[in-house]
């Protein structure tokens, strides 16, 4: 189990070493056009082959971890603290607030985000830097990606309120705010924790969507969403390299799932 | 001397009105007094009443809950809070699900005491007190490498914390194996003879009331309809249920049926302190 | 396919390509003889084909999308018919035809013996009462706008049972042509879709999933040995939206024809199976980009004089590599533009046009005397402003994204800043046509119409298409006021040399000008099951099956 978590770690601190700073150790840079070696093979001077428009696949894979690696574990820890705040708070108070709040999660999970998120998008101004741009995609996921996690909080924190341990600790005599703090909170965390996990590869996903909708990463820049866009009239079976970033996605969200602290204590004690 | 704890309660859930119709019960100091009925009748509803959590149920409570010559169900809850786990301690009944898996043992242990202010203290002795191992290290164990014999000490060393005059045990063996089982009455009986403190033992386990307890109230349909001294119920039951519940005492085996002897005699004190094989064989001849 | 807006169209459609690859225009393509066409004719079998939507309707008047346009291919009858291979109008309800010398009226005699599949012969009055409905305004049947002029519509008259004349208000150089699309509907149905003159009947429509055609018995044409056509008992066309799912049908023979392939699938598929592919060559669709010139639009002053600078724009134009966009973005299978008109449109394509010559360092002397200057790689206005611009184009389209982005690494050279803007087609429309919002768009036409007077909607200044300064109250640039002049003058007449001349002479003004920078015309590109015999490929849709009760499965496949 431990040797699992270190490798995950291992793994994790690779990636993102090799991500801090790709333009010491690249081939090329993301936007440079080989035109003359466009769709090229794996070679010892493009490891990954190149794209239709002759760019290095390892750099732009690459850069895209950086932007991917950096933005969406950023965007999935607001809306999973948004969710925190919003299901937890509606299963503590309760009453009006616990409607208020939970109708608001379901309008959210009902609307048709993708069409406000493209009307957000014609209302931005069109000469924003494409840094910018995936900075402020990321954010409205994290911002609008509250809603689902939130549910899940709230039944978990109403499943621990009837829980034993709860009742218990109200039949000590502790105050609402030790009970929070102390019962609540910590059993919460792995909770929150596997949300965290779930909406880490769910991003990097819904960026690769809004991509097509013309949201997100702009052109040329790398994203893991522009880049797994490439399977779609790439053929997977002829061009295995093309499976690079989905191997790479599946070990970084395998790994975090790794590295979630596991149940189990250090030694049995009876 | 007034009694320590009276009530005379009537219980409703929404859609389960009339739990608990008129329940009358009482408690003297240093008194261990068994409630004894079946399963859904009402029996943890009482804990709760008296620990005012019957409001995360949805239950109501009505009638009066006199402590200590304070009527409980007139506090508020700043009141009431007090009173819970200072005053009155609880023995839950699945020890495991009573401890917080994320928590460890020292710091349920401070929670309990930050509760109610208590001073810092070492807790060596009061993990002897329920036999317990008392190094530190023992207390920075997570919950779940306890066993459930364990976690139920454990449990009571958390009712213990503050020393309250009485303590709510429901159903607190029901969980266990019958070694185990035996194991926790000795500690309940040794706690009672040792601290003076009061309990309200909850079971429908006729044998271990007959082992433990001074008197014994029987509740059917949500009333009390036979209360006394232990032996004097079992030997002379006058309420047809408390018959039927007798009649429905199984085969007994060896130790329940010493149990029932050592309720019967007058010097049962002395028995407890012995594990039940060997008080199986001491008293075997009685039968 | 989605149409333009609610820009109100006359004689072309503009039509933006949102899912797929653009669907054909009319040219005679280098096509691929079929082997099979020379075994003998055998009749029977089910022809199978995907739409790639369902359809929007089965009124032949107001179809206006793909899927509803080959439903009305292989069940209307037309007065004439445009060989698609040959560009030639032919022969069809129509047995003959006279274009009156001003080109105002079109005299057809129709054919005699041909029944509908009630019974009931056709005859004038059936001509007669399709115009009839079709031009009532209530119908808003896209195909009656090519009927409808500023100065009125167009009358239809019978003379006798066989004989009809159609008067237009003004002269219309080749408006045979227009007849093609109008399926002719019996005068005594009351609704439509009524079972009609094509070569097969409507016999089923699952919604959502397929519809499925059957022989019409009483279609009136014969083969060459009498045969009666069609010689396919039915027609299946499956609603399959996912084209990868279609090429997996296709090699598994459960689907014979692929119209409209993808460049990818293209190269895909000519590996497998080389012979069942077809490049028709290129069509008269075209990918452009154009700078946004209008005087009310909300961008800065300085941008609105570079897009208004025709050293500017010919500069952007200059440093475009187009054989790259037609290498990299369409493999190969597209044809660098020379001008507004595809090479393919013979009949009035300005062959005098020569190709764009990159050639950074003197366009950059061009533009340092015109006041940019070039600082440290990036080029600079006479304000100081570095030129940096957007181009907006539509989210979706894989391809029109990689041609911006060539575009982007073009213009680096030059020192300008592309940002690259992929917006969802309402608020690109939105942008285009009414907020002017934008820098610069690029786009691409499809079903481009052959005749000059096809694209007067474009180049005509007052248009409400002209798209990158419409509806101008008086042509704002002396070579707008002369496009305007030449494009009236080659309306005026029906004499096609004179004409050409004129359009000749529109070509050149763009292209000098470069109001709309011209990129690629793409290829149609096509699959063809190697049983299926009788295919005449071309280059303008249908590209495959125009000529549906010709084809014929060869016995030794025959299904």
């Amino acid at each position: 189990m431990t040797l699992l978590r270190r490798g995950a770690i291992g793994v994790l601190m690779v990636i993102a070493s090799a991500a801090v700073a790709p333009e010491l150790w690249t081939p090329a840079h993301y936007a440079t056009q080989f035109r003359e070696a466009a769709d090229a093979e794996p070679s010892g001077r493009f490891p990954l082959g190149t794209d239709r428009l002759g760019r290095d696949r390892l750099s732009r894979l690459v850069y895209g971890t950086r932007v991917s690696l950096l933005l969406a574990p950023a965007a999935a820890l607001l809306s999973c603290g948004a969710a925190a705040l919003m299901g937890g708070s509606a299963a503590v108070a309760g009453g009006l607030t616990e409607t208020g709040i939970m109708a608001l999660a379901d309008l959210c999970l009902s609307l048709p985000w993708l069409f406000l998120l493209l009307t957000m998008r014609a209302l931005l101004p069109l000469n924003v830097s494409p840094q910018t741009s995936i900075a402020l995609t990321f954010l409205l996921l994290g911002v609008l990606g509250w809603a689902g996690p939130a549910r899940v909080i709230f039944a978990t924190v109403r499943k621990l309120q009837s829980s034993d341990f709860i009742l218990q600790a109200h039949a000590a005599g502790l105050g609402p705010r030790q009970v929070f703090l102390r019962h609540l909170t910590p059993n919460l965390a792995p909770v929150l924790l596997a949300q965290f996990c779930v909406a880490v590869p769910l991003y990097v996903l819904a960026e690769a969507t809004l991509g097509m909708l013309g949201l997100g990463v702009a052109e040329p820049l790398p994203s893991w969403g522009n880049i797994l866009r490439e399977l779609e009239s790439g053929n997977a079976l002829s061009q295995p390299w093309l499976l690079v970033p989905v191997v790479l996605l599946a070990l970084v969200v395998a790994s975090f799932q790794a590295v979630m602290p596991a149940q189990t204590g250090e030694k049995d004690y009876a | 001397m007034s009694p320590l704890l009276k009530i005379n309660i009537s219980v409703d859930y929404p859609r389960n009105p009339g739990v608990l119709q008129s329940l009358t019960l009482e408690a003297h100091a240093g008194e261990i007094i068994g409630l004894v009925g079946r399963s859904g009748e009402g029996k943890s509803t009482v804990t709760m009443a008296i620990l005012g959590l019957l409001g995360y149920k949805g239950g109501k409570c009505a009638g009066e809950i006199l402590f200590q010559g304070r009527n409980l169900l007139e506090l508020n809850q700043r009141e009431m809070r007090c009173v819970r786990g200072k005053e009155i301690g609880l023995v839950p009944q699945s020890p495991l699900a009573a401890l917080n898996p994320n928590l460890r043992l020292r710091a349920h242990l401070e929670e309990a005491r930050r509760a109610h202010d208590g001073e810092k203290r070492d807790w060596a002795g009061l993990m002897e007190s329920v036999s317990l191992p008392s190094e530190a290290a023992f207390l920075d164990q997570l919950p779940r490498n306890l066993s459930v014999g364990m976690a139920q000490r454990f449990m009571i060393a958390m009712a213990m914390v503050h020393r309250p005059p009485l303590l709510l045990a429901d159903e607190p063996t029901s969980a266990l194996d019958m070694i185990t089982q035996a194991e926790i009455l000795k500690l309940f009986a040794r706690l009672n003879r040792e601290q003076g403190v009061a309990m309200l033992y909850i079971s429908h386990d006729l044998a271990s009331v007959a082992s433990l307890c001074h008197r014994v109230a029987i509740l059917h349909q949500g009333k009390v309809v036979e209360c006394g001294a232990t032996g004097d119920v079992f030997q002379n039951p006058q309420h047809a249920f408390t018959r039927q519940l007798i009649a429905a005492i199984p085969q007994p085996p060896q130790s329940s049926l010493v149990a029932m002897g050592k309720a019967l005699r007058p010097d049962w004190n002395e028995a407890e302190t012995m594990a039940p094989e060997q008080a199986a064989s001491e008293h075997s001849p009685v039968l | 396919m989605t149409k333009l807006g609610k820009v109100k169209q006359t004689r072309w459609k503009l039509y933006l390509l949102i899912a797929a690859i653009a669907c054909g225009a009319l040219v005679l393509g280098p096509g691929v003889l079929h082997s099979a066409a020379l075994d003998k004719p055998a009749p029977g079998g089910e022809l199978r084909m995907s739409l790639y939507a369902d359809v929007k309707t089965l009124d032949p008047w107001l179809s206006d999308d793909t899927p509803s346009d080959t439903v009305r291919y292989l069940t209307e009858g037309v007065l004439i018919r445009i060989n698609r291979r040959t560009q030639q109008p032919e022969a069809e309800l129509a047995t003959s035809w006279k274009v009156s010398k001003d080109g105002r009226k079109i005299e057809f005699q129709l054919r005699k013996g041909v029944q509908f599949p009630d019974g009931s012969p056709f005859a004038a009055r059936d001509v007669i009462s399709t115009f009839d409905h079709l031009l009532d305004p209530s119908l808003h049947a896209p195909v009656a706008d090519s009927f409808k002029f500023d100065q009125g519509v167009v009358k239809v008259t019978a003379q006798g049972d066989y004989t009809v004349t159609a008067a237009f208000p003004v002269p219309v150089p080749g408006s045979e042509r227009l007849f093609d699309l109008v399926a002719v509907v019996s005068a005594k149905s009351s609704s439509r879709p009524a079972p009609g003159l094509g070569a097969f009947l409507i016999q089923e429509r699952k919604p959502g999933t397929s519809i499925l055609l059957r022989r019409n018995p009483s279609y009136w044409k014969h083969d060459a040995n009498g045969h009666a056509l069609p010689y396919f008992d039915s027609v299946r066309l499956d609603i399959q939206q996912n084209r990868d799912l279609e090429l997996l049908k296709f090699r598994r023979g459960e689907v014979s024809v692929i119209d409209v392939l993808s460049p990818d699938l293209f190269e895909r598929l000519s590996k497998e199976a080389p012979g069942s592919v077809i490049d028709s060559g290129p069509t008269f669709d075209s990918d452009f980009m154009w700078f946004n010139q209008t005087a009310k639009s909300p961008v800065p002053a300085n941008k609105k004089e570079w897009f208004r600078s025709e050293v500017f724009r010919r500069a952007v134009s200059g440093a475009i590599n187009r054989a790259d966009i037609a290498r990299l973005v369409y493999k190969g299978h597209a044809s660098p533009a020379l001008g507004p008109v595809s090479p393919a449109n013979k009949l009035w394509f300005n062959a005098n046009i020569k190709p764009e010559v990159i050639d950074t360092s003197l366009t950059l002397k061009q533009l340092i005397q015109s006041g940019f200057t070039l600082q440290s790689g990036s080029l600079k206005d006479h304000t100081g402003a570095p030129v940096e611009f957007s181009i907006i184009t539509n989210a979706g389209n894989k391809s029109r994204e990689l041609m911006a982005t060539l575009i982007q690494q073009d213009l680096a050279k030059l020192g300008i800043k592309i940002n690259v803007v992929t917006l969802d087609f309402p608020s690109l429309i939105e942008r285009i046509t009414r907020s002017f919002d934008y820098e610069a768009c690029l786009l691409g036409f499809t079903n481009v119409e052959a005749d000059p007077n096809g694209v007067m909607n474009i180049y005509l200044s007052s248009a409400s298409n002209h798209a990158w300064n419409p509806g101008q109250k008086a042509p704002e640039t002396p070579w707008e006021h002369e496009v305007d002049k030449l494009m009236l003058a080659q309306a005026a007449t029906p004499d096609y040399h004179a004409r050409k001349k004129n359009f000749d002479r529109v070509q050149e003004i763009i292209r000098q000008q470069a109001p709309i920078v011209f990129l690629v015309h793409p290829n149609a590109l096509s699959a063809v099951a190697p049983s299926l015999a009788g295919v005449s490929p071309s280059a303008s849709y249908p590209h495959t099956f125009w000529n549906a009760e010709n084809l014929f499965f060869t016995k030794k496949s025959g299904q």
